[in-house]
């Protein structure tokens, strides 16, 4: 007696479902990649590809799609095809369908009469969509569903009645929908549900196929956000590096070794080490900015990390669990939420006419630091909180005090954990603009780097050591981007003021990176002498 | 607890309870409670009772522990069992709901006043733990780890520039705690590597040998082979038994055989928090006074 089916225990892994199926799937991504690419203006819809524009090419490839499902289904229930369908295909599938096809049924409806019929409309289709999914076993229920509406998507496609010309003018809303994109939004949602479905096919229904459809869906997902990424990235490369390689040679420049009276070629990058104004600059750069950023982070740094890491130990190893630290981790959530524009208000209103009188490096750090000080507290209070007690309690078993515990055992085991909370706060304040602007920022295009290190001075009066250079205002890459590119125009002529925003976005990108770069470097070198890699 | 709570406890715990040979509860508490081993005493525990908020996790025990001997406190979960043992160097301490009452003598001075160091407390008392717990340290930092903290011993780049880098005596401390705690053979080629790569059983035995390297009197352990294998096991245990010639090893196990096999004697805690008997290991499973102890050793209850 038994209350489960069985199938059988091995299948043929290249059957017919699974090259169907697959089939079925890679048609699908490779709509869904067009697809994108038409949004994005990269392929032109009414353009003419191997002979038959691409509205053509996108109502047959659905066709095709809706047609290969149709087939699943059938070869599935004449037993061609070797599946182990479910009796049904779930109601979060039917929910799906039944609001896809009420939604079908509106606009259908909707287009041939006016008022209250379109709801019929609705009604009808969502109930036939549900009935669909619902009613018959899992090969139909999650096969058909879909493939009448990528049939009826590309007939419409291909018959060219929804083109580039289309345009959809609902009533109820003063939007207009041009075909340019509604066809490739249409090719996107149905190639996505071409994918889940063919992903079911190819493994044979059930509860292998659901796994695969799913898993089909979430790689697509992941592509798309790398896709975005390296969108973004390649993009402001392409804009950028034309500019940030302006008078750029291998051995163009030429290092003078002092007291030897000849001089070695060494690469030279103009953009980068030049001043931005200035009247003897061939080629503006970056380098005030850029120096100007790095003397942001590494001050904010200085203020966050022992303050944060200081509180973040006392919260977990000295308070008492209880009312207070529950304060405390609100307040700091709360303060790693403030919008950055508030701490530079709050910059601008009380720090700077205490500190410098004016916009000044020395408030920038502070403000800076001021951001980053909540999340370092969040994460190293996380990495302490993740120490096992077990070292505490064998270090205490030995007579060690709760300092020497915490400073030879704790910390160095939450190392990793703080590291990964100050490269995620560095990426943020590295690219700050908004407080910037109203406690930092100097001149739109300095002629000269803030000279930090060098003016250093001793004094008679208190506190003894000043720094002029701290108390200037200076260039940061995200205020010299915002400052480049809504000045309007660029005093040299050499770029644009946008090629120069590029050419300081892509600086700004690879400063953001290297920090990065660092971070996960040192968090490597921790996590490597905790364990035994 | 009020005094007429606990006499409640007593009427509807021991007294109703048969015993083997029928005597009534107290005289077989007379009569272990003044149980002599006929060695030196180590620690004198007298009417001890420890809370944990309002919670009493044990209720007024009384035990002398031998020297150079093995202890074993044996009894089912949440016996107290535990508990006692980390209130014999204070590591109920580390808990702040915990509150201890009564006496607790090491070599006759109390350690529950004030003035005690526990520093110097626990580096007399040392403790390995149920899972063992080794820093993700080299093995080296491991064992040197609390004569370092305790300034024994000159170590790292300052101390090796001014000429006053102890590494030598180091070594030889480490090697020596090694070698008592049965790893240092495994172990010899691999000092500066990672701890954690060590497998359970020899993590335990590191975290022995860390415990001996600060020079303890007492060893306590909290079922120390619970989380290893038989062969891990049995190690430690040829171990405990190594170690008990020089020091006073006081153990917590689950497991009867164990005990059986370990320990000079063994007292038996029961549900309460109560310590029923405590009398030789041999005495115990092959002649309890207590029918409950008789019933909790052949396995009827527990």
């Amino acid at each position: 007696m038994s209350y489960v089916d069985r199938s059988a225990l091995v299948t043929d892994a290249r059957n017919a479902a699974g090259l169907l199926g697959g089939g079925i799937a890679t048609l699908a991504t490779g709509a869904f990649i067009a697809g994108w690419a038409t949004l994005l203006q990269w392929l032109d819809l009414s353009g003419s590809y191997a002979g038959f524009s691409l509205s053509t090419w996108f109502g047959g490839a659905l066709l095709v799609l809706g047609v290969g499902l149709a087939l699943a289904a059938l070869g599935t229930r004449a037993g061609f095809l070797e599946t182990t369908p479910d009796d049904g295909a779930g109601l979060l599938v039917a929910v799906v369908f039944g609001l896809l096809w009420g939604a079908v049924g509106l606009l259908l409806t909707g287009a041939l009469i006016d008022g209250a019929g379109a709801w019929i409309g609705a009604l009808v289709g969502s109930i036939v969509g549900l009935a669909l999914a619902l009613g018959p076993r899992e090969d139909f229920g999650s096969t058909l569903p879909p493939a009448a509406f990528l049939g009826l998507v590309g007939a419409l496609l291909y018959t060219d009645f929804i083109g580039r010309d289309f345009v959809f003018d609902p009533g109820w809303t003063a939007a207009i929908f041009p075909g340019a994109a509604i066809v490739p939004g249409l090719v996107i949602f149905g190639s996505l549900l071409a994918v889940w479905s063919g992903g079911k096919v190819a493994a044979g229904f059930g509860p292998q196929g659901r796994q695969r459809g799913i898993y089909y869906l979430i790689g697509l997902a992941i592509a798309s956000m790398l896709g975005v990424l390296a969108l973004l990235i390649g993009f402001i490369i392409v804009e950028g590096l034309d500019v940030l390689l302006t008078g750029a040679s291998l051995f163009g420049g030429s290092l003078r070794i002092p007291g030897l009276g000849f001089s070695l070629p060494v690469p030279q990058l103009p953009f980068l080490t030049n001043v931005t104004g200035g009247l003897y600059v061939e080629v503006p750069g970056v380098l005030p900015a850029a120096i100007g950023t790095l003397w942001l982070v590494f001050g904010a740094i200085l203020l966050a990390v022992p303050t944060g890491v200081g509180a973040a130990i006392f919260l977990t190893e000295y308070a008492e669990q209880g009312r207070f630290t529950q304060v405390v981790e609100v307040a700091t959530n709360g303060l790693w939420s403030t919008p950055s524009i508030v701490f530079g208000l709050f910059g601008l209103a009380f720090l700077v006419p205490r500190i410098s009188g004016g916009n000044s490096i020395v408030v920038g750090q502070l403000v800076l630091g001021f951001m980053l000080l909540p999340l370092v507290v969040i994460t190293s209070r996380e990495a302490i909180l993740a120490v096992p007690d077990g070292y505490r309690d064998a270090s205490a078993a030995l007579g060690v005090s709760r300092w020497e515990t915490i400073k030879s055992v704790v910390v160095p085991a939450a190392m990793p954990g703080v590291i990964t909370g100050v490269i995620l706060g560095v990426g943020r304040i590295a690219g700050e603009t908004a407080p910037l602007l109203l406690v930092f920022g100097g001149p739109p295009y300095p002629s000269s780097t803030p000279n930090v290190l060098g003016s250093f001075a001793l004094s008679t009066r208190p506190p003894f050591i000043t720094n002029e250079a701290l108390l200037e205002p200076a260039s940061a890459l995200p205020y010299q981007l915002y400052s480049s590119i809504t000045a309007g125009v660029f005093p040299k002529e050499i770029f644009t003021d946008t090629e120069f925003g590029w050419g300081t976005a892509l600086v700004l990108l690879l400063v953001v990176i290297g920090l990065y770069a660092i971070g996960v470097l040192s968090r490597l070198y921790f996590r490597k002498k905790l364990h035994h890699e | 607890m009020s005094k007429a709570a606990s006499e409640q406890t007593d009427r509807s715990g021991e007294s109703s309870t048969p015993t083997t040979t029928g005597e009534t509860d107290e005289e077989i508490e007379a009569a272990w409670t003044n149980y002599d081993s006929g060695k030196a005493t180590k620690i004198a525990v007298e009417d001890l009772d420890v809370y944990y908020g309002d919670e009493q996790a044990i209720e007024s025990i009384s035990m002398v522990i031998p020297e150079q001997s093995v202890t074993a406190l044996i009894g089912p979960s949440g016996c107290g069992k535990s508990t006692f043992l980390r209130s014999l160097n204070r590591m109920n301490d580390r808990i702040t709901a915990a509150r201890v009452e009564g006496s607790v003598k090491l070599d006759g001075e109390e350690i529950y006043q004030d003035g005690v160091n526990l520093v110097e407390l626990r580096k007399r008392v040392g403790m390995v733990f149920q899972h063992p717990n080794p820093f993700p340290k080299s093995i080296r930092d491991n064992v040197a780890y609390g004569p370092r903290k305790h300034g024994e011993f000159n170590h790292g780049t300052l101390a090796r520039l001014l000429g006053r880098d102890d590494r030598q005596a180091e070594e030889k401390l480490v090697k020596d705690s090694l070698e008592r705690a049965a790893l240092y053979e495994e172990v010899e080629d691999r000092l500066d590597d990672n701890a954690l790569g060590l497998s359970g059983g020899q993590q335990q035995r590191l975290c022995i040998a860390r415990c001996l390297a600060v020079d303890p009197d007492v060893i306590l352990m909290d079922e120390p082979a619970s989380a290893l294998d038989p062969i891990a096991t049995a190690k430690i245990e040829d171990l405990i038994q190594d170690l008990a010639e020089e020091y006073t090893v006081v153990i917590v196990t689950h497991n009867m055989q164990q005990a059986a096999r370990i320990s000079d004697q063994t007292a038996v805690f029961l549900t309460g928090g109560r310590l029923v008997e405590y009398d030789d290991t041999d005495s115990i499973f092959e002649n309890p006074q207590s029918q409950r102890v008789e019933d909790y050793v052949t396995g009827k209850f527990g």
